[in-house]
């Protein structure tokens, strides 16, 4: 069972990195939305499992879309390594401003992270000469020439990334720390668990990812500006996504943004008009009606269907 | 009886084939859908696809027309051009908005290189990032062109009324990307003015800054700033905002007896209801068009008319008719050229002169950066009586400009 777990995890994994060879641009530019969403909802998500819920994530990706763009354009760096360099210094960030927030708990905590997008944009929109102020600044070309190819891979690689960091957190003790800090911080305490520590590592390591997905998303338009890079989209979206797709999870995240990115598309070209008010229901049903998302309500028909299959053998 | 049978169905069955092989010449826009500039313009843009195909279309094909809506998202918008060019196989691409979708398209428009003809997009960067492109035209002038059409506007106001003064400028402006890039491009031009150079030279004299948050983004309390400018007692103040703020602020100027002799309100668009509240008589503005113009410019009226009988409703903001310009001016140059072949196609659309519902003809010029500029300026209009009128340019006037900006008392 766990061999055929394995050889299906391993053919999507084939399918997404040869998707490029049997989709046009326009399905692949669409992917590569997706996977920047899905990398940003897993980040999210993990930090979630700890049990403290960050609005931190579109001020991250702006961070790392600027620390990106302005190495390449003023030190000249690779556009690879600049994406690196984009995750690094959203880490330091979050490792400073983690010291202070993270002692603040629940929803204290969440409106602390909810300002940083702010706090990031004044400053972004004031340092005019380094930054470009509000309108931003632009790099001679996008990354890789804008070949969509081989934009595809890059994000494809950062979510995929992102999925085994995900993993990473589910399957080794960091797992039972973190679910132990969510559910009672002071058990876990009594139970040697440095809290602290732990949600500091959690909270850097999520934040690099943002920066990364940053960097990786200013890279691939080759432009940034404080309304683009710490836009709400890149808060809101990967929530929604998160929420739809059930939490607590890395499959939850993946299935969320996939679902909500592919129906976001094919709902503009259906209702030209009236698509995002179509959407918007959608999310608040499958959040009123599927409290666990899609992988809960998935979970929960298996579990069903092997009752009654475990009953009907019981039976004969 | 049996040969004409015979005759008239394989005259019907060739008549048939040749109208299955006209195949419609494709136009793919992006515009965002949510947005009243945005459906305006997708609005007019189909009337025009209506108005030319029912003249016979152009080379004998008909157009058609397909809009994908960007959400205001650059990453949407660079995805539309993506499906428009693969998947819709259009010919061209047209519309746009916001400079943000539109940095984000330019690396997905570089790769298929198609004739572009844009109606939005106003930041010099987009500008920057298009050097080289001969297969693009810009229809809306830069930002950088916009302040340099105020400052020869005002001087041809002067000239024209001796009464009116210009020499002290406070500009109030919104903290975010608009607003600053307005207050950041006076400031480049009343520069260059000290050095002798630029369109503000021998206008402004003294000049004064200071930014407020915009209702648009949480702020709406111009108390500080309205206060701060009535102190340095300016010949004319100019907000530089959006249309959430246009009323508290005239309400708030109000309130605080503020009534500077030239009172200018420089939003990307005005609320619905604007020119129905007492406070906005006498209040200057720039846009591109005014329904006014109807009363100067037959091409405005028919336009105009047509738009009011086909949707029910009127235009509201200058990207209506700009739109339609987009359409028609693209249409004009593929009738000048006779084919579709690229380079045939950019140099009849370099010569193409298109007598617009903006009120002036459009022809192309190179701007600072890009070989194919269309309008280069705005124009200068007044409410009075409820309605946009024309101030400026004279040649286009539709009413007397009102000076000084009316008292407070009775309003």
């Amino acid at each position: 069972m766990k061999k055929l777990g394995m050889l299906i995890i391993l053919a999507v994994v084939a399918l997404g990195f040869l998707f490029p060879l049997y989709a046009g641009p326009y399905p692949l530019h669409v992917m590569t939305t997706v996977l920047t969403y899905m990398a940003l909802g897993l980040s999210w998500d993990m930090m979630l499992r700890t049990g403290q819920l960050s609005f931190g994530t579109a001020g991250f990706f702006g961070l790392g879309s600027y620390a990106a763009l302005l190495t390449t354009l003023y030190l000249g760096l690779n556009p690879l390594a600049s994406i690196f360099v984009g995750g690094v210094f959203a880490a330091i960030v979050a490792f400073a401003l983690g010291y202070a927030i993270l002692r603040l708990r629940e929803i204290y905590f969440a409106i602390t992270t909810l300002a940083l997008a702010g706090v990031f944009t004044v400053v972004a929109r004031n340092l005019h000469d380094f930054t470009g102020g509000p309108e931003g600044k632009i790099l001679p070309s996008a990354i890789f020439n804008g070949d969509p190819t081989k934009v595809y891979w890059l994000t494809f690689s950062v979510a995929l990334g992102s999925i085994l960091v995900s993993e990473l957190f589910q399957r080794t003790r960091i797992r039972f720390a973190i679910t132990a800090i969510r559910n009672d911080e002071i058990t876990a305490k009594s139970s040697g668990i440095d809290i602290f520590k732990y949600l500091l590592f959690v909270f850097v390591i999520t934040s690099a990812i943002q920066g990364v997905v940053g960097g990786a998303y200013a890279q691939q338009y080759g432009f940034v500006s404080p309304e683009s890079a710490f836009s709400t989209n890149f808060l809101l979206l990967p929530i929604a996504m998160c929420l739809a797709g059930g939490i607590y999870s890395t499959l939850g995240p993946v299935i969320g943004s996939v679902i909500l990115g592919v129906l976001s598309e094919y709902l503009k070209l259906r209702f030209p008009y009236g698509h995002l008010i179509i959407y918007g229901v959608i999310i608040v049903a499958i959040v009123l009606f599927m409290p666990h998302g899609i992988l809960g309500m998935l979970k929960k028909i298996a579990q069903k269907t092997r009752t009654e299959v475990g009953g009907n053998e019981n039976e004969k | 009886m049996k040969k004409f049978l015979a005759i008239t169905l394989v005259l019907a069955l060739v008549v048939l084939g040749v109208a299955a092989k006209v195949k419609p010449i494709k136009l793919g826009a992006v515009l965002p859908l949510g947005d009243i500039t945005g459906r305006q313009a997708a609005n007019a843009m189909k009337l025009a696809v209506k108005e030319i195909n029912a003249a016979g279309g152009v080379l004998g094909r008909p157009l058609e027309l397909i809009i994908v809506d960007d959400e205001m998202n650059p990453s949407k918008g660079a995805a539309a051009i993506d499906k428009l060019a693969t998947i819709d196989k259009v010919d061209f691409f047209i519309g746009g908005m916001s400079s943000g979708v539109h940095l984000a398209q330019i690396p997905i428009l570089k790769k298929y290189q198609k004739i572009t003809v844009w109606i939005g997009a106003a930041s010099h960067l987009c500008e920057k990032a298009l050097a080289g492109a001969d297969w693009y035209f810009h229809l809306h002038p830069w930002d950088y062109q916009q302040g340099a059409g105020y400052a020869i506007g005002w001087k041809q106001i002067l000239e024209k009324y001796p009464q009116v003064k210009f020499d002290r400028v406070f500009l109030a402006y919104e903290e975010g990307a608009f607003g600053t890039a307005s207050y950041k491009a006076y400031l480049a031009m009343l520069e260059q003015a000290k050095q002798g150079e630029g369109p503000y030279v021998g206008l402004v004299k003294e000049f004064k800054g200071e930014s407020f948050k915009s209702a648009a983004f949480g702020g709406g309390d111009y108390r500080a700033v309205l206060r701060l400018a009535k102190e340095w007692n300016p010949d004319a103040f100019i907000w530089a905002g959006y249309d959430a703020d246009a009323l508290p602020m005239m309400a708030q100027a109000k309130e605080i007896g503020f009534a500077p002799p030239i009172f200018i309100g420089a939003p990307p668009g005005w609320p619905a209801d604007f020119g129905k509240s007492p406070l906005s008589e006498g209040v200057v503005l720039y846009g591109m068009w005014a329904p006014s113009l109807n009363k100067v410019s037959p091409v405005a009226e028919h336009f105009y008319n047509a738009y009011v009988k086909e949707f029910g409703e009127e235009p509201a903001t200058y990207f209506a008719p700009l739109g339609y310009t987009n359409v028609y001016f693209l249409v004009e140059g593929i009738k000048k050229a006779g084919t579709l072949e690229k380079e045939a196609l950019i140099k009849a659309l370099e010569q193409v002169e298109y007598e617009s519902p903006l009120g002036e003809t459009l022809k192309i010029a190179p701007s600072a950066v890009i070989k194919h500029q269309g309008f280069t300026t705005q124009k200068i209009l007044q409410w009075q009586n409820g309605k946009q009128e024309v101030i400026w340019p004279f040649e286009v006037q539709t009413a007397e400009f009102i000076y000084p900006f009316p008292k407070w008392e009775g309003r």
